[in-house]
């Protein structure tokens, strides 16, 4: 009897074993990797610079590691606010627009055969072969004052003189957009191809128009690709400073060059993280909006 | 197709932040490498490695070249997006990794108290005692100068409503959207503090505070900050607050019939700065960087290099020996060479340059 317990418990011991074998190995080789790299690339960089928000600026810039609020007192001053505001406006609109451009196209591939839809999203993708930065100083040479847009327009004679189309905000817009637009495509794409043709069929039998069927049904449905789509588009937009600095001629500055010119010209680091930590609470704050509307699992990425 | 589309997008946001990162990066860290390939000398023994810290698009790659093979040795170049990054580097720590490192003039006195640069043996570098102009050299036992900088008004003759012949003027309603500008809190406020009749170096907040709503004005009439050379070409400004080597560029890139002229200042003084070389404490190979200023101190070398990168020099004669096209340059063709302010260090009050600055550029 004492034996078969022992065997039992050794049995039992044996299990554990394998079953740390079975199943902690692999998941540590799975998501070891993984884990340590986002711990060291994003955690700890993360906390550093919410550190760094809570330290003082020396005069030549360098950061003095003594406590300090005085960072997020600035922010509270109006100047920061208005930058935010302002960065949040383009964002917004920015991400609008692209719904707005990708919804329509995004429903137009996805109604396409496998084969010519693939075709289409390769073609979106074609421009991102370049750097951003080439493309924003190619609408730079496209759009300056002697540039070939102003010699059509004057060409032509729809206009009389050149249109000053550089470092105006219309064409921040159109680089953010031209920017963002793939972000937009690409999750509405996967959403829309997966809705089933036998659920707009059974809502127009059942009398729908059109247009019911539309805002009834196929919207509801795609809507974790609009929010992903969302967020995709909005928090980049948010952050982004390459394209007003190019396409704004350093005139235009949103929050993203503000958090720039902190770590670089003007070098008050903890500044610079306070406004990187405003930053995070904001995008914290979409995906905290979005988890009241959906699960998190359902967030269609692609 | 999932997977497909899982890869593309992956790809694209890589490659998005890819870019992201390239602006700053180009700074730092792409260049040659930052010198940590063991070269540390022996005593006695020549080094072969020197490592300099300096502004991109700012030495000829010839005279690089020639350095190398005539001293056996590997020149590695690095490149700073900022003057902060340099202060940055030599004070906070970073600084021996390089043999020489660019700076300028308005930070020599404080890098000097500080300690932070090492003196230098001038008899290990007798070309430039030889050819220097003493009176462009600031802190001497410390810096070698290499190239200097008027900030300057240019403009074009047949696009530019006005004649611009004082700071002032560029307030004119007219010029709405026509200046390029250079840009920096220390760039932009000396103008306007002598515009208003002030001390550039001015350490008073009332007066910083004057200067900031004189640059609100003018920054009305701002179009961009930065690319002076080609906003000034291709048509989009008029008129531009920019550097001597610039303004030079864009005059021979506008050929035979160049409209830009020198804006012909009667009374406001113009901002002359020194581009100079300094070795950092710590410096791994300072016989090396001692040859290597010495080099770049001889007048043929200089010359040649003035052709490529045609700034204002220090180096009288390198400049008597430079071609005729330099030394007619129109974009040296003023009278006022002498009506010149330097940047000093304001100490504290840099904080409260930066601040109005920063409000500056977000804009009311």
């Amino acid at each position: 009897m004492k034996k078969s317990i022992d065997e039992a418990s050794d049995l039992q011991a044996i299990s554990r074993r394998r079953d740390v074998r079975r199943k902690t190995l692999p998941a540590l080789a799975q998501a070891g990797p993984v884990s340590v790299w986002m711990i060291l690339f994003v955690t700890i960089p993360m906390l550093f610079i919410i550190y760094i928000s809570f330290m003082s600026r020396g005069v030549f810039g360098d950061v003095v590691y003594e406590f300090s609020l005085e960072s997020y007192q600035t922010l509270l001053d109006a100047t920061y606010f208005k930058v935010i505001l302002k960065s949040l406006q383009v964002a917004v609109f920015t991400t609008v627009l692209c719904l707005a451009l990708g919804y329509p196209f995004a429903y137009y591939i996805a109604r396409k055969p496998p084969e010519t839809a693939s075709k289409l999203i390769m073609l979106i993708m074609i421009p991102f072969w370049t750097n951003s930065l080439m493309r924003l100083n190619s609408w730079l040479l496209l759009f300056q004052t002697s540039g070939p847009i102003n010699s059509f327009l004057q060409w032509s004679g729809i206009t009389d003189g050149p249109i000053t189309f550089i470092y105006t905000d219309a064409l921040v817009v159109l680089g953010m957009i031209t920017n963002m637009l793939p972000f937009a495509v690409l999750p509405l794409y996967s959403t829309i191809e997966k809705l089933q043709k036998s659920l707009l069929e059974a809502s127009s039998d059942l009398g729908a128009t059109p247009v019911q069927t539309f805002l009834k049904v196929t919207l509801p449905l795609t809507f974790p690709g609009i929010f992903s789509a969302i967020i995709l588009v909005f928090i980049p937009s948010l952050g982004i400073y390459t394209v007003s600095d190019v396409l704004g001629g350093g005139k235009v500055l949103y929050i993203g060059n503000i958090i720039k010119n902190q770590f670089g010209s003007i070098r008050n680091w903890p500044l610079g993280a306070a406004l990187s930590v405003l930053l995070l609470v904001i995008t914290g704050l979409l995906i905290f909006i979005y988890t009241r509307f959906a699960k998190l699992e359902d967030m269609e990425v692609v | 197709m999932k997977r497909f589309l899982t890869g593309v997008l992956a790809l694209a946001m890589v490659l998005s932040l890819a870019a992201c990162g390239g602006q700053s990066g180009s700074g730092g860290s792409d260049s040659s490498g930052g010198g940590s390939s063991g070269g540390s000398s022996d005593d006695g023994a020549a080094s072969t490695e020197l490592n300099i810290y300096m502004w991109q698009q700012y030495i000829s790659d010839q005279l690089i070249a020639d350095f190398e093979s005539e001293n056996n040795c590997k020149v590695n170049l690095s490149y700073m997006s900022d003057n902060a990054d340099a202060i940055t580097r030599l004070t906070a720590g970073g600084g021996q990794e390089y043999d020489l490192i660019m700076t300028c003039d308005a930070y020599m006195e404080s890098l000097v108290a500080g300690d932070y640069v090492q003196k230098l043996n001038l008899d290990n570098i007798p070309n430039a005692a030889a050819n220097i102009n003493e009176a462009y050299w600031t802190a001497k036992d410390y810096c070698i100068p290499y190239l200097m900088n008027y900030i300057y008004v240019v403009y074009n003759t047949e696009t530019c409503p006005i004649e611009i012949t004082c700071y002032n003027d560029l307030l004119d309603p007219s010029l709405k959207g026509q200046i390029s500008t250079i840009d920096g809190a220390r760039n932009l406020f000396p103008i306007a503090l002598i515009a208003l009749g002030y001390d550039p170096n001015s350490t008073e907040e009332s007066e910083i505070a004057a200067a900031y709503e004189w640059l609100v004005k003018f920054n009305e009439n701002v179009v961009a900050y930065g690319n002076a050379e080609q906003n000034l070409t291709n048509g989009t400004a008029s008129v531009a607050l920019t550097f001597d080597g610039n303004a030079s560029w864009a005059m021979s890139e506008m050929g035979e019939s160049n409209p830009l002229v020198v804006a012909p200042f009667t009374d406001d003084a113009v901002q002359l700065g020194f581009d100079l070389y300094v070795i950092p404490q710590g410096a791994a190979h300072v016989d090396l960087a001692e040859k290597f200023l010495n080099y770049i101190c001889d007048p043929q070398v200089m010359a040649a290099n003035l052709e490529e990168y045609p700034y204002s020099c220090p180096n009288d004669a390198a400049v008597a020996a430079a071609s005729e096209a330099y030394q007619n340059d129109p974009a040296r063709d003023f009278n006022y060479k002498e009506n010149v302010f330097f940047q000093e260090d304001v100490g504290d009050a840099l904080i409260i340059y930066n601040d109005y600055y920063q409000k500056l550029k977000v804009g009311e």
